[in-house]
């Protein structure tokens, strides 16, 4: 499972960190709103409830869960992982 | 001044809403009832509808793709600014719209982190005990006006949770009293000129600068003594700007009197249309009763997990939020061309986006004036805007359903309720730009048997 952040819908609520603090955490952005940050890119599957959980309460319905391809294990770091994106945008020109 | 309906501007290829008078171009009709003459520009006209407020050109853009463009679209391209500068002597100058981009952003931040919701954990429990200590004054039935009950109940909530119990503890009606002068001066009126000459906004003036003495007293007294409280008064008096400035007293009183007056009369009125619908909806109640009796009984705890265990409740609540949303004009004024499909929103004009036309689109919502609240919602983040959306969304969403929940909750664990009119005399009336029910707003209430 992976998770994918729509960051121009998240206000940083912080709800998801509620839900499941071992995949999210808010982090304050100089100059700008607070803003989710994950830090497992692909949580383990024991971990599923609570992401659900945190996809479903989120105010703002910024998360979503995608059933990824199992991926190559990366090598143990420990910094935030950056690999998110932004939904679909069918934005204006 | 206004284009008619037939001499289509070239660079403007989308219809004008019938009706503009010269110079005054709609603006009469906005005035009666904004979300009714919305409703007949998208019924006329379509998903892009020109229309004029005293040589203000606006445009309302109807439809989820649509509304999500303009909520994705960058502050530096449409800008609520500009149109909400009525906000300015409510809020203060320097506060919000008052203040330059850069520094509204932070104090938008400061705003959604005093709201986070680890903070708002307990709220549920305080609000339940004031729901029980104001129905101690009713009796085993008799009839209320909802309106004003809910309106009381909402300010004593609201200023529990927010401002804490101390300031809770010296609520005066002089409060909301005040308050009611700031709501009427957010008028059609004052979209076109919110410093005009005029008794309602002196009015405005003086009683912002009496809300700034009450609540400036509070600040000096929390200085003066310190201590912890865990809520949003506190939470602003030790946010911090960037550059590591904290607010200054007249920057807290105006954040302070921002989010009450974001959540006051949207939250009432949600709750009273709640109430009305629920009086007016019997055949859903018994369910919603159930739900409510299993998470809670009078006097018991309410906590922030039950009232997830309510979705009943919450579908009802949606379905009010889709008939009545408190705001029905979401503006943004267009600094940058603005792209949509095959045309151009010239720099200048304002778009609105209303989400009381959004709700009633009939491919989205079949029968869309009928109160269903087992309907399917289309799953488009971006078709049930009752809180805009984008990153300028209401940050105190969650909060407003966590309130409005917990006021029903314990309300409907002591009493059930009926209508005392007709059902149909209940209707949205727009005397200020905030939607609510019309007066007199009477319910019947009688005590549960258990």
């Amino acid at each position: 499972m992976r998770i994918v952040v729509d960051r121009e819908l998240c206000q940083g609520h912080g709800v998801c960190v509620g839900e499941a603090p071992e995949v999210f955490r808010v982090a304050e952005r100089r100059g700008d709103y607070a803003q989710v940050e994950l830090l497992v890119d692909e949580p383990p599957e024991r971990l599923r409830a609570a992401v659900e959980a945190a996809v479903r309460y989120c105010p703002n319905r910024a998360l979503r869960i995608v059933e990824a391809p199992a991926t190559p294990a990366r090598s143990g770091g420990s910094a935030p992982a950056s690999g998110t994106e932004s939904g679909p945008a069918p934005r204006a020109r | 001044m206004s284009a008619s309906a037939t001499a289509m501007d070239p660079r403007r290829p989308w219809p004008v809403v019938s009706g503009a008078k010269p110079g005054s171009g709609h603006y009469d009709e906005f005035l009666v009832h904004p979300a009714r003459f919305l409703l007949r520009a998208w019924r006329e006209c379509g998903e892009l509808a020109e229309f004029d407020l005293g040589g203000l050109r606006h445009l309302l853009m109807v439809g989820p793709r649509a509304q999500e463009a303009v909520f994705r679209a960058p502050d530096d391209q449409l800008s609520p600014s500009p149109p909400y500068r009525f906000m300015v002597p409510v809020f203060g100058e320097g506060i919000q719209f008052g203040a330059p981009l850069e520094v509204e952003r932070q104090q938008v931040k400061m705003q959604s982190s005093a709201l986070r919701l680890d903070r708002m954990k307990g709220y549920a429990q305080v609000i339940a005990r004031e729901v029980e200590d104001w129905v101690a004054g009713w009796d085993d039935e008799g009839e209320k006006d909802f309106y004003d009950e809910l309106k009381e109940l909402v300010l004593r909530t609201s200023t529990h949770c927010l401002m804490g119990s101390e300031f809770r503890a010296r609520l005066t009606e002089e409060f909301g009293a005040l308050y009611h002068d700031l709501e009427v001066a957010v008028s059609p009126a004052s979209i076109v000129d919110p410093y005009a000459q005029s008794e309602i906004f002196a009015r405005r003036d003086r009683s912002r600068a009496r809300l700034a003495e009450i609540i400036g007293a509070v600040v000096q007294e929390r200085r003066r003594e310190g201590g912890q409280h865990p809520d949003m008064l506190q939470a602003f008096m030790e946010a911090e700007y960037l550059d590591g400035r904290k607010l200054s007293e007249h920057e807290i009183v105006g954040m302070v009197i921002w989010i009450m007056f974001a959540g006051f009369h949207t939250s009432s009125n949600t709750a009273t249309w709640t109430s009305v619908e629920l009086a007016r909806n019997p055949a859903c109640v018994p369910e919603i009763v159930r739900e409510v009796d299993s998470v809670y009984a009078p006097g018991g705890e309410l906590g922030f997990a039950a009232l997830r265990e309510l979705p009943m409740l919450e579908r009802f609540l949606f379905e009010t939020l889709r008939l009545h949303p408190p705001l029905v004009t979401l503006m943004r004024r267009v600094l940058r061309d603005f792209a949509w499909r095959d045309v151009v929103v010239p720099e200048g004009d304002t778009i609105v986006v209303s989400p009381y036309v959004a709700h009633r689109l009939p491919e989205l919502y079949p029968d869309p004036e009928r109160f269903d609240p087992t309907r399917r919602y289309p799953d488009d983040v971006f078709a049930f805007i009752p809180f805009g959306g984008g990153r300028r969304k209401c940050v105190g969403n969650a909060f407003a359903i966590l309130q409005v929940k917990s006021i029903l909750t314990a309300l409907l664990s002591r009493y059930e309720f009926e209508l005392v009119d007709p059902p149909e005399s209940y209707r949205d009336v727009m005397p200020s730009l905030i939607l609510r029910t019309s007066e007199p707003c009477r319910l019947r209430y009688r005590r549960r048997r258990r």
